[in-house]
């Protein structure tokens, strides 16, 4: 597997008079697991959304494998075409899950690879038939959302996503809105993907996770990255105070 | 050819018959309040053939067009020997639809308030009737203000079909002026005009008394 | 109570219904469809035209649907739209019924989460398939009940139709009273038509909704 590179440079992101992101930069190297953490409201899911263009940057640059997404030189937007071309690339898995409920798993998983890759639908179906076993889903193919457990939503979610084949895979709070005893499987599947060497920006509270899999995290408050580092240097000795200070009310909160 | 001169001129006699129709829809929507007050009370009564008999009223008065309604009370009841005067049988027509609309409105209102509300004033003591007075109706009635005002806009509209009975209102205006000047077109759109600026200054009401009561 | 009118006249009562249905049928139909284009500009379209359809909707719903059918009918020919009754009521029908399947649609868009149009987004799905794949088949579920709800009150519109003698139920019965006499019979057969119509179309309708609502209801086992 192919896997991309990211380069944020100098983004800013405006919701009218509130500065959502100040001159973000960072860089997501190629098959490895970046963590965004940081309090709610700092601007991490933003920072997310934008790498997809999900959410439009104001100024700066978001580069993938060197291409800038959003717009053909800065300053003016790329067609819709060429946008969904490089989307095409990028997978994205969303705290809702927003897995279509009129389709079974399935067919949630077979849409993009019909409409978008333009495959037989016999062809998606079997592709997708494989990205469902991938997450231990071969047996809920044909159940509608509404007849899964969340954590088995989420997990067909991702398959929807991988299926695809992207370079690149996006994670906004995926275990947020689940039943703390569903958030191990979704995880397990992540830690797996993260092995084969997919390229992987997740934006998650579960330090466990960050600690263990990432190869990187990066701090955001205020829409300010404060600091990227190791797990073990950002979570275990951290050296600015905000940091500190996050962790801080992250342990009390999660002390029995 | 469109003739503007004609189509302003048109607008002189539908005026004064716009009094007409103005007052239907409102003796008509108050007859309404009255009857679909006591219908919402016969609904929410504890007695059965009360309950029965508002729930009969309400679906025959919603389900029935209110045209037939119309030639129903104009036409069969002096068969059976009353003899009701044109504008009035119109306004008691347009008043007994009104009322199935809006017990209904009342009945939504006091299906929403917070059952909490009630038990707190039973809680202290309070009669039913008082209840009711003090506490229930005040705040249905805010609540289904905008409601009514809607109510009020489907009348002014309703109303229009009174001119089968032969009512000098809006409608029945426009349509003895096309017969004299066979200016069909420019009649007929002076009188749209002329609900469409009714309408509109109610709906400026409605939107009015929804924002104060959202406060 | 004298049945015996209806020998005479049952054949002209049973066209009238006829018309009647084919009246509403159509004019639903049409009037869905036209609403249903409505609310998709205003979903898409630039901001102009967008005001534009919203004074359209003002207008035809700020007027009574006689007043339409007048302009429509008697005034259309002063401009060279020359309609024979039926037509013209139908083409009344669907323009008066098109502003409100028009926001009835529009609601029903409103009601899908936006987070499934981000997901189509997300993987690349081009704007014409989002529309085809999941806006309009969630959207449509979400408005049913208002789409049902609206078409039986237009039921009682057609009735309308009879003061510019498009032939249907009312206009016979109407013609059977005043040759005989007969309101009690007459106003009883128009009830009883009515009755039938509404009640087997809420049918329909409940039957459409629980078949179409089948899996998107979360259950809890």
């Amino acid at each position: 597997m192919q896997a991309s590179s990211v380069e944020i440079s100098k983004v800013n992101k405006f919701y009218g008079p509130f500065h959502a992101l100040k001159d973000v930069d960072l860089s997501i190297p190629p098959g490895k697991v970046t963590c965004l953490i940081g309090p709610s409201g700092s601007g991490k899911s933003t920072l997310l959304r934008c790498i997809n263009f999900l959410e439009a940057y104001d100024s700066g640059e978001i580069r993938i494998d060197g291409d800038l997404i959003g717009y053909e030189v800065p300053g003016k937007r790329m067609s819709g075409r060429r946008l969904r071309e490089m989307r095409r690339g990028i997978g994205m898995v969303f705290q809702q899950f927003n897995l279509w409920p009129h389709m079974t798993a399935r067919e949630n998983v077979a849409e993009g690879l019909i409409r978008v890759r333009g495959m037989s639908k016999s062809e998606a179906e079997s592709r997708a038939g494989e990205a469902l076993t991938k997450v231990g889903l071969a047996d809920k193919m044909s159940n509608h959302p509404s007849r899964l457990s969340g954590g088995q939503q989420q997990r067909v979610a991702i398959a929807r996503a991988i299926a695809m084949e992207p370079r690149l895979m996006l994670f906004d709070e995926p275990t947020s809105a689940l039943d703390p005893e569903l958030v191990g499987e979704v995880l397990n599947v992540m830690k797996t993907l993260a092995s084969e060497g997919m390229t992987m920006v997740v934006v998650t509270h579960e330090m466990g996770f960050a600690a263990h899999v990432a190869d990187q995290v990066a701090f955001m408050e205020k829409g300010e990255l404060v600091g990227v580092d190791s797990p073990d240097r950002i979570l275990h000795q951290p050296q600015d105070p905000r940091i500190q200070a996050f962790l801080r009310t992250y342990h009390e909160r999660n002390s029995i | 050819m469109f003739s503007i001169p004609v189509f302003l001129e048109s607008f002189g006699p539908l005026f004064w018959a716009a009094r007409n129709t103005l007052l239907i829809s409102v003796l008509g929507i108050g007859l309404g309040l009255i009857i679909g007050t006591l219908i919402c009370a016969a609904r929410l009564s504890p007695y059965g053939a009360l309950r029965r008999f508002a729930a009969i009223w309400v679906s025959f008065l919603r389900g029935v067009p209110l045209l037939v309604q119309l030639l129903v009370f104009y036409y069969t009841l002096p068969v059976i020997g009353l003899d009701v005067p044109a504008f009035f049988a119109a306004i008691v027509t347009v008043g007994i639809c009104a009322s199935a609309y809006i017990s209904e409105i009342w009945r939504g209102a006091i299906a929403a308030l917070p059952k909490g509300q009630a038990e707190a004033a039973i809680a202290i003591g309070m009669s039913p009737v008082d209840i009711w007075r003090r506490v229930i109706l005040p705040q249905a009635f805010s609540m289904s203000l905008p409601a009514l005002v809607n109510e009020l806009i489907l009348l002014v509209k309703a109303s229009s079909l009174v001119s089968v009975v032969g009512i000098m209102e809006v409608t029945r205006a426009s349509q003895a002026q096309a017969a004299t000047t066979f200016r069909p077109l420019e009649v007929y759109l002076a009188a749209a005009c002329i609900y469409l600026l009714i309408n509109l200054c109610l709906a400026v009401l409605g939107r009015y008394l929804e924002h104060r009561t959202a406060v | 109570m004298d049945f015996a009118i209806f020998e005479q006249y049952g054949p002209s009562l049973l066209r009238g219904f006829g018309v009647t249905v084919l009246c509403w049928l159509l004019g639903t139909v049409f009037g869905m469809a036209l609403g249903l284009v409505i609310a998709l500009i205003q979903r898409y379209a630039p901001r102009w035209v967008g005001w534009i359809i919203q004074i359209y909707i003002e207008v035809i719903r700020g007027t009574p649907f006689l007043v339409q059918l007048f302009v429509l009918y008697y005034g259309g020919p002063l401009i060279g739209l020359r309609l024979d009754a039926l037509p013209a009521g139908l083409l009344g029908l669907t323009i008066y019924g098109s502003p409100y399947f028009a926001e009835i649609f529009r609601s029903g868009f409103r009601a899908v989460p936006h987070g499934q149009i981000e997901a189509a987004r997300a993987i690349g799905m081009a704007e014409p398939a989002i529309i085809r794949r999941i806006l309009l088949p969630l959207g449509l579920v979400s408005s049913l009940p208002a789409l049902v709800n609206f078409s039986i009150i237009l039921t009682k519109e057609t009735v309308i139709l009879s003061i510019i003698t498009v032939p249907e139920l009312m206009y016979q019965v109407s013609r059977m009273s005043t040759e005989t006499f007969r309101y009690l019979e007459a106003n009883l057969v128009l009830a009883l038509f009515f009755w039938a119509l509404v009640e087997t179309i809420s049918r329909i309708g409940h039957r459409l909704e629980a078949r179409v609502t089948k899996h998107l209801i979360e259950e809890r086992t």
